[in-house]
């Protein structure tokens, strides 16, 4: 699916209007909207790389605007009342250090009541409460989700159908979504996450200034391609075979416990939104669980509180993200045998591989400001303090010790 | 850049003037509409993409009527209106209601959809369209 970006801008219309080019008695109307953020973003350390989550490079003590900046367009093309296609393209930094276009989404969607609309085809995959937007800056008050709670789940699209529930109840208003398919998306560290068999559940209800969200996705994970995991899994077998080691250290057990296929794996989260006259509060607390420790268990939260003034909007958020499940397994022998020379670096490998969540904090300042119509500037200075390894940094260097200050300075925009 | 200067100049001259206090606005739909009565909460609801029953018809982005309105109707200014949409447009859950360039265009708009809904001012109201709410 990925595609040069200019030739994804241009084929996004086209492709819509040219397949009904030969209908001719009646052109379908065609709406094409689009959004960016150029962004500037920098830290104070040249020891690791601050990204947002699966990016594979990101920014040191020179300011770059691979972190923060995107372009995405988007057309749908509206057949009659009830039956349309949208398609959307985004260009951006993500699993290579280059702007690469993708399409973002692109599906069919039927009206099918008032109530109620059906979408097959790539739909945004709804695993947090601003998961469908998060990429749209215009329409976040932040510059950037949260990275402590986006990291725990990149998967970002589903390939296959969602139906989208809407109801009111009084000044209540209900949408539930339910979305089933699959999904295959590479990752930043170069395997790739194939998620089967996936459901997700996505409850939002509005009172007024108030939003509550609950949020559940369930799937089948299986991990291709990491050197890493098939080096250390087949190490740990071929000692296996032999009685006295397997007896001695659990070593068949181990290599289960971190084998990532066909594995169950949950994310659930709940969220609160308050727009209340100047007061803007938006949080979320999630929860990842797995059958395997090489996909960590973790809980992450953030809590962003901000005040409007004006079209100033001056905001605070502090974010936390901590593992849940070991980082070591018992039993794997910490140093090697003679009949056995590469165990201890096997258990090493192993013990890495099931600790790679991040274990974070950060406190972060920042102010949008809405200075002209489709537009808003901000800024935002992070403080984040990784803990027992590089957090959700990248590229760091043995010696890298946070806390970490990144800068950063973009305009949002919307057409 | 110049453009970016009378963005910023712009941009401060909003922050500092309120807008204008204008006439009485009245929320509109076709007179085959069933709906009789609405308050100002369940009518923002289809002015900010919450809910579908009915389709909203909207004034043109620079009026001082649409600013009006969004205030009265849910205490929002129009970049939060905004932004709300762009939620809606960009997940492929909505689309941007309609937008007229004056209150007779609306009033045409809505006699020509027995579902549309939309906000004149008072005094431009005439038998092409029902009543339902008037916002102080």
């Amino acid at each position: 699916m990925k595609m040069k970006p200019l030739l994804a801008m241009l084929a996004l219309p086209l492709a819509i209007s040219s397949a009904y080019a030969e209908d001719g008695s009646s052109f379908p109307a065609i709406t094409v909207s689009g959004f960016g953020t150029a962004a500037l973003t920098r830290s104070n350390s040249d020891d690791a790389e601050f990204v947002r989550p699966n990016q594979v490079a990101g920014v040191k003590k020179e300011a770059r605007p691979g972190v923060d900046s995107n372009f995405g367009i988007q057309a749908t093309a509206k057949f009659n009342d009830w039956l349309s296609v949208t398609g959307q393209g985004l260009v951006r930094k993500n699993v290579q250090d280059a702007y690469i276009g993708e399409m973002a989404w692109a599906f069919v969607k039927a009206k099918v009541s008032d109530n109620v609309s059906l979408r097959a085809g790539r739909i945004g995959l709804p695993v947090y409460m601003i998961s469908d937007f998060r990429n749209v800056g215009y329409a976040n008050t932040m510059m950037r989700p949260p990275v402590e709670m986006y990291s725990q789940v990149p998967l970002e699209s589903i390939d296959g159908a969602d139906v989208v529930y809407q109801t009111s109840f009084g000044d209540t208003s209900v949408t539930a979504q339910l979305a089933v398919g699959s999904t295959s998306e590479k990752n930043q560290a170069g395997y790739t996450v194939d998620a089967k068999k996936m459901t997700s559940i996505n409850l939002v209800a509005e009172n007024g200034p108030f939003t509550f969200r609950f949020g559940r996705t369930d799937t089948k994970i299986t991990v291709e391609d990491s050197v890493k995991l098939n080096t250390v899994l087949g190490g740990l077998r071929a000692y296996s075979a032999n009685p006295r080691l397997e007896a001695a250290f659990g070593l068949k057990a181990a290599a289960n416990s971190i084998e990532v296929r066909d594995t169950k794996a949950s994310f659930t989260s709940v969220g609160l939104g308050v727009d209340w006259k100047n007061f803007v509060v938006q949080a979320e607390y999630g929860k990842r669980a797995t059958d395997s420790l090489s996909i960590a268990d973790t809980s992450s939260w953030y809590t962003m509180f901000g005040y409007r003034i004006g079209k100033f909007l001056p905001y605070f958020n502090h974010g936390s993200a901590k593992q849940d499940s070991v980082r070591a397994i018992a039993g794997l022998p910490a140093s090697g045998f003679p009949t056995a020379p590469t165990l201890a670096l096997l258990s090493a490998g192993a013990n890495s591989l099931i600790s790679q969540a991040a274990i974070q904090t950060s406190n972060s300042v920042g102010l949008r400001w809405d200075f002209y119509k489709s537009a808003a500037l901000k800024l935002q200075i992070d403080r984040i303090s990784p803990e027992n390894g590089p957090g959700t940094f990248v590229h760091a260097t043995p010696t890298f010790k946070g806390p970490v200050t990144v800068f950063a300075a973009g305009i949002d925009f919307v057409f | 850049m110049k453009k970016l200067t009378q963005a910023i100049l712009l941009a401060a001259t909003l922050v500092t003037s309120a807008i204008p206090a204008l006439a009485e606005v009245v929320i509109v739909v076709n007179p085959k509409n069933a709906a009789t009565h609405m308050t100002a909460e369940q009518a923002s609801q289809f002015f900010l993409g919450k809910s579908a029953m009915f389709t909203p018809v909207d004034q043109a982005e620079s009026s001082a009527i649409r600013a009006e309105f969004y205030k009265k109707v849910a205490d929002k200014e129009p970049s939060q209106v905004k932004a709300i949409w762009s939620k809606l447009v960009f997940t492929g859950k909505g689309s941007l209601p309609k937008e007229f360039g004056s209150s007779a265009d609306v009033k045409k708009a809505i006699a020509a959809d027995p579902n549309a809904i939309g906000y004149i001012e008072k005094s431009a109201v005439d038998a092409t369209v029902k009543v339902i709410a008037t916002l102080p």
